[in-house]
């Protein structure tokens, strides 16, 4: 990646966005009309919005270790699904309550983000990302042969988790619910990036040579951001889990993977915001291809194969996204600003 | 290539890094038809970026040129692909990454593009660079990787010239050799002049064996031309001496300062 | 001795699949993870000729190949060559957005149902029987004699044509090669039509030989571990790689499940990274590069 240090750099341009005083008014204003917001909504959008939020967590995880840290990884839709079947295991076989299942399954994302983290040590870029969807691979057989042995082929389901006394049945419970955990999220990862952590993050994937001659531990660095990323990532897959009330393997594909990828590029890596963005866009992106083939009332073979449609425009927007805008909407963002400046 | 004499134009070159960092200024020489001039200075004055430039290397080095021209032949070199500019005859034997390791002699000299469409010519041109490194001749079927530093910077050379050049830039020729055979490289380049009617500007550290076979000579200091003339005169300048021949007086530290009041 | 006969005919089938990885990560330094889809193009596009132009019986085969290398260029040209100065990975993420691309457009052209395209032309894929207690179907054949063929061709030109040496110089060190007139981006390009030209031929003989339907664009991340276990960078380790993989995967059918042969591959893969990630003839220095 670009050599360059600095707010010139074209990764750091996304972080000042995040800083400048605007932002916070924006957010401000952003946060009340969260507040109001759901009741004057359809569930149908609500549960858009639910999985959008439900797809930051994910993808914030991802961008952590891709944009900030420099670690390339494609076994994203592994750790989701092993979040998820923790959450089978031990919330609908064990019995265990909402908030202790979360937690389970964090850290035994964290646990399994460290045992993939160690060959990152030895390998780099293209080589790392091949191990990393070996990974995925094994993870989602292991998640079938579960689902086989136990006779749960038709998948797993969960119950609608309980919070102390409140229980998470409504799209408008879990809506303020998920708001006021990615809150907490957003939060705190951007506090991440500040930290020493977080720099040292940017450090290795800038230039890792230049960071170990820093005094930067490389190694312990690596592991650090894979066991956060895929602890969190294996949080969201739990909270995935309790949201849709069931638990497959069919839904952990290598496509799912590359979903949070594309969030993580259409909105803008190494940024949180661009997170967001990302998971919004990907999220709504189906939908509206939806509404667009039914207001344009085309013939009857892509409205069948709607989903082909929605697949091809999604490659067709990823490869645009890379070759024109590596920046993502955060950088058409950045750009446009700019030139309104003038 | 133009109908107008065979000549390399440099004028006024500025060249940045990174869009800021000033690598060159104000560079200006001319390099004729069978002419040998040589670059000299020392590591980091410019030299190398000058070839670069030249040659089209501006991408993956990260410099571009702010001002001034490059004509050769009468046509601008200025945003012409590197093998574009290779086939208009200027070929570069770069310092490093000189041959294909993983192939064998034989085919290393395959791989040169050039204009030379008749056979006959090209066989003359390889048993011409065979005359002159009758090494390469016996190594042929060996990986060029196992060759010694000097067999390779003759491959290197031999490369270059089966491009059917009419300007070869050379960068470092001397770099890592015994004084034996960089002697006798000079002295070859110097016969090629000659015989294959090439020009050659040649990059180099070691002032005196450059100085040994060139028509012209400049000297770069951070990215500018502090001095400039015929060999006797360089070599008779006390400022070379001190700089290059390391016969300073150690008392005497001076800088190029000092000199470039007169 | 059956068993064996699957096994050959899957390293055939294999090898002609990875090399096309080798050749494109030679001239690109990335890996196309639409390999895969591509293969299954060849397959559609055999399809759609002999539907459309069914008295062209096996000549249909090379009219297909040559369609898929011009592709193959098409595809370097407009969207590899662009993203020539950003990060190898964005480049990777950009063949597998063309991956999606042409799945979600096959899908729309030729729907999901299985297709056997050799019922349209009329040719018959029939078992042979070639020595006591050994079966294989006219294409096993076909396939065991093609890769032999390409892989012979391939060498060949690779090692003694001009073109060919300059496609070696220009994967070792591109700016040498530009430094010596050669035009890398026109290497490149044809690079990528002959990756797409082999990958291709093995789309169409499995289609032939099996079935032709989206899902088998899966056998592209497979093969994938051919080129990994035999060395992204070299073509001798195709082989090799190709009968490794090939021999894990039956293996696991008969003596584990059919399903863990899904894996079998990655398990290999994995395998090979963590002790020899440069693969069995990879150079090493390829990992510093990367």
């Amino acid at each position: 990646m670009s050599s360059e240090f600095g707010s010139n750099h074209p990764l750091n341009q996304n972080r000042k966005i995040n800083e400048s005083k605007s932002t916070w008014i924006v957010s401000l204003l952003a946060l009340s009309v969260i507040l109001i917001l759901p009741f004057f909504i359809s569930g149908f959008v609500l549960d858009v919005m639910n999985r959008t939020l439900l797809a930051f967590i994910a993808a914030v995880a991802l961008n952590i270790l891709i944009g900030y840290a420099g670690q390339v990884s494609l076994g994203h839709a592994g750790f989701l699904a092993v979040g998820a079947f923790t959450t089978a295991i031990v919330n609908r076989e064990m019995g265990f309550p909402f908030i202790p299942t979360l937690l389970i399954a964090a850290i035994v994302g964290m646990i399994l983000g460290l045992f993939v983290g160690l060959p990152s040590l030895r390998l780099k870029g293209l080589y790392l990302a091949l191990g990393t969807l070996g990974i995925h691979y094994i993870i989602v057989y292991l998640g079938g042969e579960y689902q086989f042995r136990w006779n749960y082929n038709t998948g797993i389901i969960i119950e609608n988790p309980k919070l102390g006394p409140i229980v998470l049945d409504s799209g408008i419970k879990w809506f303020y619910f998920l708001a006021a955990f990615s809150s907490v999220v957003w939060v705190y990862c951007w506090n991440l990036t500040r930290t020493r952590t977080g720099r040292a993050w940017m450090a290795l994937r800038d230039r890792d040579i230049a960071a170990a001659s820093m005094g930067v531990n490389v190694a312990a660095y690596k592991l650090r951001a894979f066991v956060f990323s895929s602890g969190m990532t294996s949080l969201a897959g739990s909270l995935g889990a309790f949201y849709i009330h069931f638990v497959s393997v069919d839904a952990f594909t290598f496509y799912l993977t590359i979903e949070y990828i594309a969030m993580v590029i259409i909105g803008g890596l190494g940024s949180i915001l661009g997170s967001f963005l990302g998971a919004a866009f990907v999220t709504v992106l189906p939908h509206v291809i939806d509404d667009l083939v039914d207001l344009l009332g085309t013939s009857g073979r892509i409205a069948s194969h709607i989903f082909a449609v929605k697949f091809s425009f999604f490659g067709l927007l990823m490869v645009i996204f890379l070759i024109f805008e590596p920046q993502g909407i955060l950088g058409i963002w950045n750009r446009v600003y700019h030139r309104l400046k003038k | 290539m133009g109908s107008q004499e065979i000549a390399l134009i440099v004028s006024n070159l500025d060249v940045v890094y990174n869009r800021i960092i000033v690598a060159l200024h104000n560079i200006s020489f001319t390099v004729k038809e069978k002419e040998i001039i040589s670059i000299l200075g020392r590591n980091g004055a410019g030299k190398t970026t000058t070839l670069r430039a030249i040659s089209g290397f501006f991408k993956s080095e990260g410099i571009s040129i702010r001002n001034g021209d490059l004509l050769w032949c009468g046509n601008s070199l200025k945003g012409k692909m590197p093998f574009e500019i290779v086939r208009s005859g200027v070929v570069l034997v770069p310092e490093r990454e000189k041959i294909f390791e993983t192939l064998t002699v034989h085919e290393n000299m395959q791989c040169s593009v050039s204009n030379e469409i008749n056979s006959k010519r090209k066989n003359q041109i390889r048993n011409e660079i065979f005359s002159y490194f009758p090494i390469l001749k016996s190594r042929q079927k060996q990986t060029a990787g196992y060759l010694s530093g000097g067999e390779r910077q003759m491959l290197s050379i031999g490369k270059a010239l089966l491009c059917s050049p009419r300007l070869l830039l050379i960068d470092e020729l001397s770099l890592g050799l015994a004084p034996l055979i960089i002697s006798s490289l000079m002295e070859i380049l110097s016969k090629m002049r000659c015989d294959l009617r090439i020009s050659i500007l040649l990059v180099e550290q070691n002032a005196v064996a450059a100085l040994g076979i060139a028509d012209y000579g400049l000297v770069l200091e951070n990215g500018s031309i502090v001095l400039e003339g015929k060999p006797d005169f360089l070599i008779s300048n006390p400022m070379i001496r001190d700089f290059y021949l390391g016969a300073a007086d150690k008392t005497e530290r001076r800088r190029y300062r000092d000199f470039k009041k007169d | 001795m059956q068993t064996l006969a699957s096994i050959l005919v899957l390293t055939a089938l294999y090898s002609l699949f990875g090399i096309g990885y080798v050749i494109i990560y030679r001239a690109s330094r990335l890996l196309n993870l639409a390999h895969g889809e591509m293969m299954m193009l060849g397959g559609y596009f055999f399809f759609t000729l002999a539907t459309s132009f069914p008295m062209l019986s096996y000549l249909i085969i090379p009219i297909t190949l040559v369609i898929c290398a011009l592709l193959g260029i098409l595809i370097y040209r407009l969207s590899i060559k662009p993203m020539a100065g950003h990060p190898i990975f964005a480049a990777v993420l950009v063949t597998i957005g063309l991956g999606i691309l042409i799945r979600g457009i096959s899908i729309l052209l030729w729907t999901s149902r299985t297709r056997y395209p050799l019922t349209v032309v009329g040719i018959k894929n029939e078992p042979i029987q070639m020595l006591p207690g050994v079966v294989l179907s006219t294409f096993d054949i076909l396939t065991l004699i093609g890769a032999g063929a390409v892989f012979l061709a391939f060498f060949l030109f690779i090692k003694f044509t001009k073109f060919g040496i300059q496609m070696r110089a220009a994967a070792e060190k591109p700016l040498l090669a530009a430094l010596r007139g050669i035009d890398y981006n026109w290497v490149f390009a044809v690079s990528w039509g002959l990756a797409t030209f082999t990958g291709s031929f093995a789309g169409i003989l499995y289609a032939s030989n099996v079935r032709l339907d989206p899902t088998i664009a899966i056998l592209g991340l497979k093969a994938f571990s051919v080129a990994v276990v035999g060395g992204l960078d070299s073509f001798r380790g195709v082989f090799p790689g190709a009968a490794m993989v090939a021999t894990g995967e039956i293996l696991a059918i008969f003596y584990i499940s059919p399903l863990m042969s899904d894996i079998a591959p990655f398990v290999l893969l994995l395998i090979m990274l963590l002790i020899r990630p440069w693969g069995l003839f990879g150079t090493k220095e390829e990992l510093e590069r990367v």
